[in-house]
């Protein structure tokens, strides 16, 4: 189980990004974060994956305290990032350095099946579509089979059928394994097709301003009116947490949100 | 970094119909680049040969054949060629040496970066010629000056490059590495090394080329044998066609060692054609 006990974050030039966030996630559940622009949520996902520790409080995985990244905790990032000078096999299996030769081609080998890019192996990153080269970022982080898995805005640099092709995949990834997933995301459709609850973060300082369960079976038709009802609600909530900080789209926010990024 | 933008790589038969293309052009395209040459060559030759010029200062292509045929029956070009090479050689491997660990510290430290650059920057700033009178008075004027003259020029290209090169390393990579908990010798390997050969193999070319163009400079200034003592030796014998002889040898050896360097990073840097092709 992940757990975040009061969880805050203040960058040393002093700018409060976090703000005590607590959460309890189970395991194999699927976590939606999303939030106007600087309401911390990439800020919260890092702090959970060990790339840049919170100030105050604590994130624990299964009673651990993780203060850097952890071999349990996998992340994938909002662009592939993938070592151009590998190719795609030797990507997929750069989280298994320290393998036997033959387990890790094994690994590799299942790991981009999952993901349907067997026939791109030997291809190098440059070569691949945009779709494609998150979802070798995704078997990349698949390969040293985390117990939870940080997606932070993963596939809104992609065109918006790509996008959907690869939320379903993620899921039938997720149906596979079972990994605690936690999605970042602006998109709110994207939340609620993926996760259990979503959570709506307000800022100034980061928070938790609304905690909104999708209790849908899956797969999730977009076009239902279930859905639309749960996404007026999250909506809704957007909306709210985005009056009670009127500020929220000053310039104090962005500043948060490249501090996030680069730290 | 962006991926986004090269969906399309070669699919179907027009691409493939481009890549011959591109394999005619590149095969036709440097012997476009000789017609010029090779025409002002045989114009001289001619110009010559029906008696318009003496061609004695300047001497038809004929002529320089023939002295380099001459220099080479003789062992003097192949001689001279070998002393000029090992300075090269031996200038290259020191300054390649020296500015590689420099460079390699300033990039990766903030701390050497502010210590050590401002005064490399203050030293590139004369030219480097300007030391060859006190590297005469303190080394002497045989080898050990003409190297120290050639590694110095080779220093700071390669210097600068290695240091450019660490520090513009793409954030977002080292922080997957991270994201993998690689040791800090891992992340040297797997990470900062591959990502900053290519800007290194380049900063080695252009640190060679400098190499090339001190010895020269080194050698005139006084030396009894080289490439550069045939040149000087044409002078004072008034033999043009020895000079451009041995500017010549100068050419082709220096194209050489150039095509070695990046015949030997080839196999390290083939995923940086991949976009090329696209």
């Amino acid at each position: 189980m992940l757990v975040l006990e009061r969880v805050g974050k203040t960058y040393p030039k002093g700018v409060h990004a976090l703000g005590g966030v607590s959460l309890e996630v189970e395991l194999g559940e699927i976590v939606a974060v999303i939030g106007g622009s600087g309401s911390g949520k990439s800020t919260l996902l890092r702090a959970i994956g060990g790339l840049d520790p919170p100030s105050e409080g604590a994130v624990l995985l299964d009673g651990e305290r993780i203060r850097a990244p952890h071999e349990k905790i996998g992340i994938i990032f909002q662009e592939p990032r993938l070592l151009p000078w590998l190719k795609v096999a030797d990507n997929v299996g750069f989280g298994l350095g320290g393998r036997p030769r033959r387990e890790r081609a094994q690994r590799v080998a299942t790991a981009l099946r999952r993901v349907g890019l067997s026939d791109k192996a030997a291809v190098w990153p440059r070569e691949l579509s945009g779709g494609q080269a998150q979802r070798v970022a995704i078997a990349r982080a698949l390969v040293p089979q985390p117990e939870v898995l940080l997606l932070d805005e993963p596939f809104s640099a992609l065109d918006a059928f790509t996008r959907a092709d690869l939320q379903d995949h993620l899921l039938d990834l997720w149906a596979d394994l079972k990994p605690t997933l936690v999605l970042v995301t602006h998109d709110v459709d994207e939340a609620i097709v993926l996760a259990d609850r979503v959570m709506v973060m307000g800022s100034r300082p980061g928070h938790i301003f609304d905690e909104i369960g999708v209790d849908l079976p899956r797969p999730r038709d977009r076009q239902s009116a279930a859905f639309d009802f749960v996404k007026r609600r999250v909506l809704a909530a957007l909306d709210r947490s985005l009056q009670r900080a009127p500020a929220a789209a000053g310039d104090e926010p962005k500043a948060t949100a490249g501090a996030a990024l680069w730290w | 970094m962006s991926f986004v933008g090269m969906s399309i790589v070669a699919e179907g038969s027009p691409a493939q119909e481009r890549t011959a293309v591109n394999r005619w052009a590149r095969l036709t395209r440097p012997a476009l680049g000789l017609v010029l040459p090779l025409l002002l060559a045989a114009v001289w030759e001619l110009t010559v040969r029906m008696g318009w010029a003496s061609g004695r200062l300047a001497p038809p292509p004929s002529v320089i054949f023939a002295s380099f045929v001459d220099l080479w029956r003789t062992g003097d070009l192949q001689r001279n060629t070998l002393v000029t090479l090992g300075r090269v050689a031996a200038g290259f491997g020191i300054g390649v040496s020296i500015a590689t660990l420099l460079g390699a510290a300033a990039g990766y430290s903030p701390l050497v970066r502010r210590l050590l650059d401002p005064s490399l920057q203050a030293l590139r700033a004369i030219p480097s010629i300007a030391w060859v009178p006190l590297f005469i008075l303190w080394l002497g004027i045989f080898e050990a000056s003409k190297i120290t003259l050639i590694a110095i020029g080779v220093f700071f290209p390669v210097y600068l490059g290695l240091m450019g090169a660490i520090q513009s390393v793409d954030r977002k990579l080292v922080e997957v590495g991270r994201a993998f908990r690689l040791s800090d010798i891992e992340m040297v390997r797997r990470i900062l090394l591959p990502a900053v050969l290519p800007a290194y193999v380049i900063s080695l070319r252009s640190g060679l080329g400098l190499g090339w163009m001190f010895v020269v400079a080194a050698e005139l200034m006084g030396a009894s044998s080289g490439l550069g003592y045939l040149l000087i030796d044409g002078q004072e014998l008034g033999k043009p066609a020895e000079i451009i002889a041995a500017i010549v040898a100068f050419a082709i050896v220096g194209k050489a060692t150039d095509w070695l360097i990046a015949l030997c990073a080839a196999p390290f840097l083939r995923w940086e054609d991949v976009v090329r092709q696209d």
